[in-house]
């Protein structure tokens, strides 16, 4: 239930931005989000559109762009993983460090002018 | 303009930006007033109050300890800690499984901070929601009972890749569990490079007090 607290940061800043802009309604909503934060989207969604209800961000879809983690691994160099490992995707090496893959933050908004 | 009539706003803001505006709030006040704080995380029952009485025990004397206990639900964190005589606030998180920097921030700020040197935040137990909210800490300590099982730093990764010392707990229980500390270690060093692994028995004293020391220096160095 991690996602609550994020879900309401989220409606926090996009009702500011619209505010800001004198936007009628927010649409839709991106956000990159890391596999590192365990976001589970669609519990994400839920939430988010529950606590939008009642607010010019009623309806709003949630985009969610997933950051695959990044590992820098001694014997083969960078790579990428789709899923969580402390291994190297590529060699299974296991001396890697990860340096990417905790990004959670809001892109863009779409909104009625 | 979008095909839909929609007009897209470019934003890239962090959704944690104003938890991380609070943090750095604390951070200041930690700062001005030469407090170095631990921000102690861990699964339920894994030995973070065991280890704030350690703490207690080694600075007794010395003074300047206080302390704020993170909890869901009741005071027992923080009536076991008053026993020992130092100043403790309890913070009651309800529905929020972490402790938020604000409640954090406003909490200290109705502390008597004027003796304090030391400032030990137990966070509420488990290893999810407290990963992402810093709280200004100057070191991030991630506890894990062997009892746990030595997979937790891949179903966990967030805690274990933010935490500056990683202690290993209850480590007498060893032969009777199964637990990898090599797998552990290396798991954690792959998340962080620089963290520091400490094993430690509170009960046998197995490693306490090279883990104590440790934070006594780390604490001198905002002297």
């Amino acid at each position: 239930m991690h996602e609550l607290g994020v879900a309401a940061e989220i409606l926090d800043i996009a009702l500011s931005e619209a505010e800001r802009r004198a936007a009628g309604k927010v649409t839709s909503v991106r956000l990159r989000v890391g596999v590192l934060r365990s976001i589970e989207p669609e519990n994400l969604s839920f939430l988010f559109e529950h606590l939008a209800r009642g607010t010019p961000a009623e309806g709003a879809l949630l985009e969610i762009v997933e950051e695959p983690l990044r590992v820098e691994c001694e014997a083969c160099g960078v790579s990428e993983a789709p899923s969580f490992t402390w291994e190297c995707p590529r060699c299974k090496g296991t001396g890697v460090s990860v340096t990417g893959g905790d990004s959670l933050s809001i892109l863009s908004l779409d909104i009625e002018s | 303009m979008r095909p839909d009539g929609n007009v897209r706003i470019d934003v890239e803001r962090s959704i944690l930006q104003s938890a991380d505006e609070a943090a750095a709030a604390i951070r200041a006040l930690l700062a001005e007033r030469r407090i170095y704080a631990l921000n102690l995380i861990s699964s339920p029952g894994s030995g973070k109050t065991t280890l704030i009485e350690a703490l207690l025990a080694r600075f007794e004397g010395k003074g300047g300890v206080a302390v704020v206990e993170g909890d869901i639900e009741t005071e027992i964190d923080a009536e076991r800690i008053r026993k020992h005589g130092v100043q403790v606030r309890q913070i009651n998180t309800r529905s929020t499984c972490h402790i938020q920097p604000s409640r954090l921030l406003s909490v200290l700020r109705e502390m008597d901070l004027s003796e304090t040197r030391l400032l030990l935040v137990e966070n509420v137990g488990n290893l999810v929601c407290p990963a992402e909210v810093p709280l200004g800490e100057d070191a991030r300590v991630v506890l894990l009972s062997v009892t746990e099982g030595d997979e937790k730093p891949l179903k966990y990764p967030l805690v274990f890749r933010t935490s500056d010392l990683l202690v290993i707990t209850k480590i007498d229980l060893l032969p009777y569990v199964t637990f990898d500390v090599d797998r552990v270690r290396r798991a954690a060093r792959a998340a962080n490079p620089a963290v520091e692994i400490f094993e430690v028995s509170a009960t046998a004293g197995a490693g306490m007090s090279g883990l104590l020391d440790r934070i006594e220096a780390l604490r001198a160095t905002k002297n």
